[in-house]
């Protein structure tokens, strides 16, 4: 857990200064929502909680719903 | 108005597109399963299948120069159902990704290091792949040659140094295999090496001359496509019949090459051959990954998003799926059934679309 709160404060002093200074606030705000994102799905993963795959979605979606699948 | 200011030359794109291709030689283990000894057919099958599409990437760039996929929708479909498509890209980028970071982390897991600890791996390349592609597609297409030396040297000199074990009747009978097998085996190759080459699309705008787009694509295609048959074949003439038993059949073959007890254990040429390829074909699909996030947002550079998707990539690829069994029933189905719009139907048809429309519109006024 400590490991992951040091990566991302690593990823916002190496990241952020440069984008103030430069006044993108496009970026900025696409920085951060992609940033927090990240941040919360790395602490979950970090604390065991289970984090639903979005492939496991598309395979429900796909096989079960649409019925496309090759017969195992 | 383009994310990315870096150019690249024609030769350049060739040595991408082969190190790309080649990218997929772990790939041949994983269709072994499905295809045994007919895997060399169902190479050369998906090859001529996925042929016209590749070339309609390369017509499509040569219709829209200097533009990239997330442009060429928003023109030909609109701004609205453009974004929609540009979103699929996107998905498709980073599953692929999330796939492609698990296989090197599974690969290291499996052979070389089975304690370490499974996320290290995935986090220790996602940063060597973000530090790359920050230094933009220029440097990338400059170093692939590299890429493409190693992932050509070493199936050769395995092939050369097996030949003596080799027998070329295991590779008899022909079209043994049940035909929903051999059509699988082939959607697989046309898919997986071949066709997620619609990743150029995020690249083919960048090229500084588009006069030889068509030829550099094909050429890089069919050299990686020969690389692979290298591998399909050494690995068939070797192992025969077993091949479909062991877990990495490319692994297990340079394991038995020994030339007078000194030449001996050349399975780590395999393992690095198959990392540095994993690791510039991850190098292309985050490329595109951060340049359509960045187009579809309307950036002005893409740096800043690099370092928040690497850290997406590396947890959806360590949840994406539950254990190697379920990735490889997945992949096998469900993972290149999802891509077949995306890989087969919208570049034709967007070729088809912007001919009917007339699109790209030219500037009136604004050529002499």
């Amino acid at each position: 857990m400590i490991i992951v709160f040091l990566v991302y404060a690593f990823m916002l002093v190496l990241v952020l200064p440069g984008i103030v200074k430069r006044k993108e606030w496009r970026e900025l705000a696409a920085f951060s929502v992609l940033y927090v994102i990240a941040f919360v799905l790395s602490v979950l993963y970090a604390l065991d909680i289970p984090i639903p795959s979005p492939m496991k979605g598309l395979d429900y979606l796909i096989s079960d719903i649409l019925g496309l699948k090759y017969p195992k | 108005m383009s994310v990315e200011k870096g150019k690249i030359c024609d030769l350049e794109l060739f040595f991408l597109m082969t190190a790309f291709v080649q990218g997929s030689l772990l790939l041949i283990d994983f269709t072994v399963s499905l295809t045994e000894h007919q895997t060399w057919m169902v190479i050369l099958a998906g090859l001529a299948v996925s042929l016209p599409f590749v070339l309609s990437y390369a017509a499509l760039s040569k219709r829209f120069p200097g533009m990239n996929v997330v442009q060429i929708n928003d023109i030909v479909y609109g701004r609205f159902l453009g974004k929609i498509i540009s979103l699929y890209y996107i998905l498709f980028y980073l599953m692929t990704l999330s796939f492609n970071t698990l296989d090197v982390s599974e690969l290291y897991l499996t052979f070389l290091m089975p304690d370490a600890p499974f996320v290290f791996f995935m986090a220790v390349f996602a940063a060597a792949v973000a530090y790359a592609v920050s230094k933009g597609i220029e440097v990338l297409a400059r170093i692939s040659h590299l890429f493409v030396i190693v992932g050509a040297v070493v199936p050769i000199s395995t092939f050369i140094l097996l030949i003596d074990q080799m027998d070329f009747s295991d590779f008899l009978p022909l079209f043994e295999l049940p035909a929903i097998k051999l059509f699988q085996g082939i959607h697989i190759m046309a898919a997986i090496p071949f066709g997620e080459t619609v990743t150029f699309l995020m690249i083919l705008g960048s090229l500084n001359k588009n006069r030889h787009t068509v030829r550099s694509a094909l050429a890089g295609l069919l050299t990686g496509a020969i690389c692979l048959l290298i591998v399909a074949v050494r690995n068939t003439a070797v192992l025969g019949r077993t091949q479909s038993v062991w877990t990495s059949p490319s692994f297990q073959s340079t394991r038995l090459i020994d030339i007078g007890n000194v030449l001996t254990r050349m399975d780590f040429l395999v393992g690095i051959a198959q990392t540095v390829l994993i690791f510039i074909k991850c190098c292309v699909f985050f490329y595109a990954l951060v340049t359509a996030v960045s187009q579809l947002l309307g950036l002005k550079t893409y740096l800043p998003v690099i370092l928040p998707l690497a850290g997406i990539l590396v947890i959806l690829a360590a949840t994406v799926f539950q254990s190697p069994v379920d990735h490889a029933e997945i992949t096998q189905s469900t993972g290149i059934i999802y891509s077949v719009p995306l890989m087969f139907v919208i570049p034709p048809l967007t070729l088809l679309v912007a001919k009917i429309r007339g699109l790209p519109q030219r500037k009136r006024g604004g050529g002499k």
